[in-house]
């Protein structure tokens, strides 16, 4: 048993007018605690995987379990991170990291505590009263995790949170986000088209097969952290994934 | 505004005067068909001294704001139903499309009708000029919401009526401000309008008042008035605020 189950999640889509097939049977235990990264080809239905888990989208067969519990709902329970970052514009950083505590209908003084905290870690403080137009693309996600963040969700799911960003912000987030990860002890599960950006940050990397997605093959990353994106120790694993992917993004 | 636009415009509008009093002088028309500048700008201080001027105004700003604001209310409502509610929008939404092509003063008839010669008649028709403008804006502006922002609001947690004020209006607030700014635009056309009709006090009123007493000049005065009135709106208050939204929204 584990924090989050899946179990033989189907999922078709209309192409055309016909049903095409985008996930064929996944079955996933994520241990509580767990980093799984998914990688695999564009197009391959790891981001369905993640939407269907979110409860933002219905699987056409199978089911998702948290804690054992059967899910047919989003939730805050998991938190996404879309790839985009979706920070609100009309909101300054604040009030957007606060906005799930408001919903909630946690009283100001609580909210205004929780989120200081949250943006202290993600070093935002001084940004709190900025508004999204005024900053750069990686303080966005930054935001972004801050807000998912102070949910305290069950599971943290992060959909290519960092695929718009210039390589020398990635590293940093990829270094920031192994710390959070320790420091939080959160189950997150973590949706990637960048082999390197896996290995850095999993416990465990899965390799989806071309449409329709499968796991094809799953990889344990047993290594010290912080990992960083120039050690070359990490440069094996990297390559024994690709050797899995490579086939899948030419197919 | 650049030093240099402002002073085209300026010279643009004494050029204007100075023309029209220039064809004055030249006494072309009678004094009673074609005024001076001088007649118009009398008549505007007669107004201001006995204050007429100013309860027109005051009438006339007064229907207009009620009727703005019942139609912002209903406008919204209806735009997020629309929006949000297919069937709504298959249904109410054709006919919406089709009530907004009558123009607000055709509606006068018929609220005569059924107001008669009241405040509420006048607000009527205000309110049925804009409250389109405003629904098919908020129509538009909630279908075009960048979806992620629904769904992130939603996996926080958020319920539908509190997508609605958290999420729907400030997301489609862009679009809706030109909701607003083309239903004050019909609007202040259909308060004027009906007022004419109805001749019941306000600024058309006034115009109307005018025209019986072959009054030319105070009939420009007041156009002049409501001209003033409309920039005045367009060009402060209007552009303040949608200046605002734009940059905030990275529209700008």
């Amino acid at each position: 048993m584990g924090k989050l189950e899946s179990r033989n999640i189907e999922k078709y889509f209309t192409h055309d007018g016909k049903p095409l097939k985008t996930l064929d049977g996944i079955d996933l235990n994520v241990e509580d605690g767990e980093f799984v990264c998914i990688v695999g080809p564009s197009g391959c239905g790891k981001t369905t995987f993640l939407r269907i888990a979110a409860g933002l989208e219905k699987p056409d067969d199978g089911e998702i379990l948290l804690d054992n519990q059967p899910l047919n709902n989003t939730g805050p329970d998991r938190i996404m991170v879309f790839q985009e970052g979706a920070l609100f514009p009309w909101l300054n950083v604040q009030d957007n990291v606060e906005y799930g505590l408001k919903i909630a209908g946690i009283p100001k003084e609580k909210r205004n505590q929780i989120s200081h905290r949250y943006l202290d870690m993600m070093q935002l403080t001084q940004f709190a009263t900025s508004y999204t137009y005024q900053l750069s693309t990686g303080m966005k996600q930054r935001v972004a995790i801050a807000r998912a963040l102070v949910m305290e969700p069950d599971v943290l799911l992060m959909d290519e949170p960092f695929a718009a960003l210039d390589a020398q912000t990635r590293d940093l987030l990829l270094v920031e986000m192994q710390l959070i990860w320790q420091k939080t002890k959160k189950t997150i599960i973590f949706v990637t088209h960048n082999v390197a950006e896996a290995v850095m940050l999993g416990t465990r990397v899965l390799v989806f097969t071309h449409r329709p997605g499968r796991i094809k093959k799953e990889f344990k990353i047993d290594y010290k952290r912080p990992r960083i994106s120039e050690d070359e120790n990490l440069l094996p694993y990297q390559q024994k994934i690709l050797a899995e992917l490579r086939p899948e993004v030419k197919k | 505004m650049k030093s240099s636009t402002l002073a085209k415009k300026i010279g643009f509008y004494a050029m204007i005067i100075i023309v029209w009093q220039g064809l004055d002088s030249a006494d072309i028309w009678p004094d009673n068909i074609f005024p001076s500048p001088v007649d118009v700008v009398e008549d505007l201080a007669y107004g201001v001294a006995d204050a007429s001027l100013f309860y027109g105004i005051g009438t006339s700003l007064l229907r207009l704001i009620i009727g703005l604001s019942i139609a912002i209310a209903g406008g919204l409502v209806l735009g997020i139903f629309m929006a949000r509610v297919e069937t709504v929008n298959q249904t109410i939404g054709s006919l919406v499309l089709g009530l907004q092509s009558i123009p607000s003063i055709a509606w006068v008839p018929l609220a005569i009708l059924w107001f008669g010669l009241t405040d509420t008649g006048i607000i009527f028709v205000v309110v049925i000029g804009a409250i389109f403008a405003v629904t098919i804006n908020t129509y538009t502006g909630v279908k075009n919401i960048n979806p992620s922002y629904i769904e992130a609001a939603r996996n926080m947690g958020a319920k539908e009526g509190q997508l609605i004020t958290s999420i729907l209006i400030p997301a489609a607030f862009p679009f809706i401000i030109s909701g607003f700014k083309q239903g004050w635009a019909f609007a202040w056309r259909g308060v004027i309008g009906a007022e004419l009709l109805f001749s019941f006090l306000g600024l058309g009123f006034l115009l109307n008042v005018g025209r019986q007493l072959n009054d030319v000049s105070q009939v420009i005065a007041i156009m002049l008035v409501i001209m003033g009135i409309g920039i005045l709106v367009d060009g402060v208050v209007f552009k303040k605020i949608e200046d605002k939204v734009m940059t905030r929204w990275g529209l700008r």
